[in-house]
């Protein structure tokens, strides 16, 4: 609930089991974006639980949220790469800030990036790429700590159609390998293309499970 | 290890990025710790100086013309028996003017012109040190001038402890002038690092969001803040000491027979060392102050 008594979600009762893919959809303001940030505890909820992999997100400790999102990959409209940084860097950033060694982080980076078809750009800034090759690299970065859960907020809302199915390609990989996805998209021709479990939302209510 | 190892990789890298900021805070930094050097330089020095003076001081009782034996007896028993000095010694009128004439050469013929010897005899006594400034000594010289066959007692502490005094003074002026350098240094620091803070937001909200540890969130801002301000304090360092080295024999020789070349000497190595490690505590605090806001 936000400030002034408005319900940003109400009455949101959901399961999604592990290894599932499910779309999350509904017009702008359904609060789509509202459970992709609870669920990476950028928020907490006023009331109410949320459940991952039995483990309450609102009772966590600051260092139990740290160990938490170390196990969620995420993934953003605006790719929110690091301009100033290379490929290679944009993707061992995670392993590099989480103390791992040298030779993981090049080992992983190489792994994703031919994962996502882009081990050949590794010494490219962000802005010299595309928006499918910048979304490729934002995927390949939450893929790098192999995730057991990974959210994605309109990762296909700057992308033409054939590079948003692409992008979903990816995400349907990434899920076959017994990865958990919730992708939040408004586009509704995307999803019947995808053809996965969809939780539709309008006004903070769910109004669809299919 | 690893931490460290991103710290100092990430700090430098923002350095450099901003390296007109960096220069400024390096330099702010560096003229607060440059003053505070300073101060303390001038200020050891001139607590050696003082104290080389206070050991010298001397309780001088010159002597009435034509004090007889008598009257001398009773002065050295005055002395002797008052606890309060460590050595006398009667000093004749002949070797007084020979005295005079050794430390003012320029007035020797002015005075053997004249027809007698104008100055006195005395005794030249040394006072113990540990009660070199006891208020007994005061009345020791009140009770000699009252003595016949003394003309005059002059006590050099009295202007001894005046200097002290002003030297306490200008420690306390100087030290309020350091604190405000040393808050600017500290708030300058801050900013820059905040710049850097904010140049840098993207990168710490992924970092935010993938669990990265706050050491590794912070440790770059409160290093880069560090090594801001130990850059600032070894370049104050390094101007000390070329001012030390150019300007002590300056002043020795501009002030010939008060200062000895000894009395002028550069700060001792744990003071040295506190002030670089002064300015990097400086620098630490603004790197702590500005990355508080990222966790």
């Amino acid at each position: 609930m936000y400030t002034r008594g408005v319900y940003a979600l109400r009455d949101l009762t959901l399961t999604i089991g592990k290894g599932d893919f499910v779309f999350l959809t509904g017009p702008s303001g359904a609060g789509k974006s509202t459970l992709l940030r609870l669920l990476l505890r950028q928020d907490v909820p006023s009331a109410g639980h949320l459940i991952v992999g039995g483990r309450s997100l609102s009772k966590m400790s600051a260092s139990q949220v740290q160990t938490y999102r170390r196990s969620v990959g995420f993934v953003f409209q605006d790719f929110k790469l690091i301009p100033t940084r290379t490929v290679y860097e944009n993707i061992t950033f995670v392993p590099r800030v989480l103390g791992q060694p040298v030779a993981v982080q090049r080992r992983k980076a190489f792994q994703v990036l031919k994962w996502v078809g882009l081990q050949h750009r590794l010494n490219a800034f962000p802005e010299e790429l595309s928006g499918g090759e910048q979304q490729r690299v934002a995927v390949a970065r939450a893929l790098i700590n192999d995730p057991a859960l990974v959210l994605a907020d309109e990762p296909t809302g700057n992308l033409d159609p054939d590079l948003a199915l692409e992008i979903m390609n990816l995400f349907r990989d990434i899920n076959a390998r017994g990865t958990t996805v919730l992708v939040a998209t408004h586009d509704r021709e995307l999803i019947r293309r995808v053809g996965k479990q969809t939780v539709t939302l309008e006004h903070g209510l769910l109004v669809e499970d299919a | 290890m690893n931490a460290v190892v991103y710290a100092i990789s990430e700090a430098w890298r923002s350095m450099w990025r901003r390296r007109g900021a960096s220069l400024m805070a390096v330099l702010t930094a560096s003229a607060s710790l440059f003053v505070l050097g300073l101060l303390l330089l001038a200020g050891t020095s001139a607590s050696r100086l003082l104290e080389r003076w206070s050991a010298a001081a001397e309780f001088s009782v010159f002597l009435a013309d034509g004090a007889t034996p008598t009257e001398r007896a009773a002065i050295e028993r005055t002395l002797g028996s008052s606890g309060l000095v460590a050595g006398q010694a009667f000093v004749p009128a002949e070797e007084a003017l020979r005295r005079f004439s050794r430390q003012f050469p320029d007035l020797a013929a002015a005075v053997a012109s004249l027809p007698a010897n104008p100055l006195p005899a005395s005794y030249d006594v040394q006072l113990r040190p540990e009660l070199a400034r006891d208020p007994s000594v005061g009345r020791l010289a009140a009770q000699l001038r009252q003595q016949a066959g003394v003309s005059d007692v002059r006590y050099d502490r009295r202007w001894i402890e005046r200097l002290l005094r002003l030297v306490g003074a200008a420690r306390t002026a100087g030290l309020a002038l350091v604190a405000v350098l040393t808050l600017a240094a500290c708030l300058t620091i801050a900013g820059v690092v905040r710049l850097a803070l904010h140049a840098r937001r993207a990168e710490i909200e992924i970092m935010q969001l993938v669990g990265a540890p706050l050491a590794y969130i912070r440790g770059p801002f409160v290093l880069e803040g560090t090594l801001l301000g130990l850059t600032g304090a070894v370049v104050a360092f390094g101007v000390l000491v070329g001012v030390y080295l150019l300007g002590r024999d300056p002043i020795v020789a501009w002030a010939a027979g008060l200062v000895a070349a000894g009395d002028v000497r550069f700060l001792p190595l744990g003071v040295a060392l506190s002030l670089v490690g002064g300015g990097a505590a400086i620098g630490c605090v603004g790197g702590l102050l500005a990355a508080r806001t990222a966790r």
